[in-house]
């Protein structure tokens, strides 16, 4: 395992620093694009999603409720994340009459509706599976 | 009780998706996704620039559109990938530093500095492709040289990464995550077990519904499935444009002729010449580097024959050089290959109809398995290299 260590520390080494040399040039316009996303992350949404977990864990306290409707929250950040770049255009970018050729509003109220749906279904299945367990318990003698 | 504000220590995180057996995992897939980026990317820079050890095949005709597909959406896997490991790990971002002892501070310092170059890169390759695959290039940077440099970055941190995880991820793989029975029963209550898979499947999941809310930009049925898709396959002619011939000023002379040129002789045809060529149809993607693709049937000359009818030598590379006067993708160079492959077409119609400015009128390049980029329209001259 030594051998394979210091040969993945070698080649990282070396994959790094030709890297930092391809981007010598640009490092001063990168360098904010660079830092910006750990910062934002470390400092802003991590802490936001540890709230929104803990104040999510309090208001549904059954643990397969709070599963699903934990996965359906992050997926609907996933897909905003990934609209981000469709939705807003910054004034930078290039006027390109052949480009923004969907309405992509629509497709992520589209897509978060999809989203969200299943998850309701989901609970409601989870809620009468649950009923019917509890009930055929009570109903023993 | 009040508590005075502190920063937090690693111990203050007590989710069980703060496990080496989350972020081991989730680092094995995000390796399989940076990988798959990193191979394919790496393929597409060579492609552009080929080395003089590179070549690249004409078939399967829709070969670049498929390692440029996996390019993108291993990309758009990675976002939530990336977010739930980097959640899975954030107490230790909180690790004190061992200040007392200098040998091991340094490896400390080391090891945090190599962490922090593999989450900047990583971030910066995500969102600086997730950005251009919008077209939109809000930095100040070049986007295609930028995102090749860091590519390297992440490739290199990643390997530093795994070198110093090695033993804890080891460890954390080859022990399952379905806790033993003795586990549970000592922690009633709480199950981590069963708490940790459910965040690794949500991350999974997550990553699933990301892909497959953008693959129909290339998956030809997940068109209509995919709400994000940055691209219809749709436009006029039945595909879309890229750059239109009024954003690239365009002005086709009235007296247009396309030049054909090769050491030792040179020969020119007008339009009516070229369309009474015998002509051959050939459904070929236009594969863009964006990840975007879409089939159409062009009908045209194959470039083969059109070199053999003015007696040029084949089996060459070819330049192809556009009316466009400036913009990096004003002229290309078709490597033998497809300059010899019967399917590479200069084509005069799309989808039986004749080619319309924005798609190049009067005449473009189509070849097989190339990135959309260099596939030149509006071609002025051929020029035959050594
Ligand atoms: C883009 C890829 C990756 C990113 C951004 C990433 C990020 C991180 C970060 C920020 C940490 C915390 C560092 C620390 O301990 O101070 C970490 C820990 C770790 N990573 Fe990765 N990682 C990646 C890929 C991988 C791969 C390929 C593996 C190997 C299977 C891996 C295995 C681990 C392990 C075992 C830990 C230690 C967790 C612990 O001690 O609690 N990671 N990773």
């Amino acid at each position: 395992m030594r051998a394979v260590r210091l040969l993945l520390l070698v080649l990282g080494a070396s994959a790094v620093g030709y890297g930092g040399w391809l981007l010598l040039p640009q490092l001063g316009t990168a360098l904010p694009w660079l830092i910006g996303g750990p910062v934002l992350h470390d400092v802003l949404v991590a802490p936001l999603v540890g709230v929104v977990g803990l104040m999510l864990s309090r208001l549904v306290t059954n643990r397969l409720r709070l599963a699903w409707v934990t996965a359906g929250l992050l997926a609907s950040a996933t897909l905003l994340l990934i609209a981000v770049p469709l939705l807003w255009r910054p004034p930078s970018a290039p006027p390109n009459p052949g480009l923004p050729d969907r309405n992509y509003p629509l497709g992520l109220a589209v897509g978060l509706a999809v989203v969200w749906a299943a998850i309701v279904i989901v609970l409601v299945v989870v809620a009468m599976v649950d009923r019917r367990v509890t009930n055929r318990r009570t109903d023993r003698p | 009780m009040i508590r005075r504000p502190r920063i937090p220590v690693p111990e203050d995180f007590t989710a069980p998706s703060h496990s080496p057996l989350v972020a081991a995992r989730l680092g094995l897939w995000l390796g399989v996704a940076f990988g798959l980026c990193f191979g394919t990317g790496l393929l597409s820079h060579f492609i552009q620039h080929p080395p003089g050890w590179f070549t690249w095949p004409t078939r399967p005709v829709n070969l670049y559109r498929i390692t440029q597909g996996v390019h993108v959406l291993s990309g758009v896997a990675a976002i939530p990938l990336l977010l739930a490991k980097l959640w899975s790990v954030y107490p230790r971002l909180f690790v004190r530093p061992p200040l007392r002892q200098p040998i091991r501070l340094s490896a400390h310092a080391l090891e945090r500095l190599s962490v922090l170059v593999l989450v900047c890169a990583a971030f910066f390759e995500l969102v600086t492709g997730l950005f251009n695959v919008a077209q939109s290039y809000p930095w100040g940077f070049f986007f295609p040289t930028a995102h090749y440099a860091v590519a390297w970055l992440v490739a290199g941190a990643i390997l530093l990464h795994v070198a110093v995880k090695l033993p804890i991820a080891r460890a954390a793989l080859s022990t399952p995550l379905r806790g033993s029975r003795a586990v549970a029963a000592a922690a009633p209550g709480r199950d981590d077990s069963s708490e940790r898979r459910a965040f690794l499947r949500t991350s999974v999941g997550v990553a699933g519904i990301a892909v497959l809310a953008t693959a129909g930009v290339t998956v030809p049925w997940l068109r209509r499935a995919s709400p994000l898709a940055w691209r219809s396959a749709a436009g006029p002619q039945g595909i879309p444009i890229n750059r239109t011939a009024a954003a690239a000023r365009i002005v086709v002379p009235p007296d247009w002729r396309l030049e054909i040129v090769w050491p030792g002789g040179r020969e020119t045809l007008s339009l009516a010449e070229l369309a009474a060529l015998p002509q051959h149809t050939a459904e070929l993607p236009i594969a863009c580097v964006e990840g975007w693709s879409a089939s159409a049937h062009w009908t045209g000359v194959p470039v083969v024959q059109l070199l053999r009818w003015a007696g040029a030598p084949t089996g060459r590379p070819v330049r192809f050089t556009s009316l466009e006067t400036d913009g990096l993708y004003a002229a290309s160079t078709l490597p033998a290959a497809h300059a010899s492959d019967p399917l590479t077409l200069l084509a005069l119609r799309i989808n039986g109809e004749q080619l319309s400015p924005d798609h190049g009128y009067p005449c473009r390049l189509v070849a097989p398995s190339r990135p959309g980029v260099l596939q030149t329209k509006w071609v002025a001259r051929l020029e035959v290299l050594r």
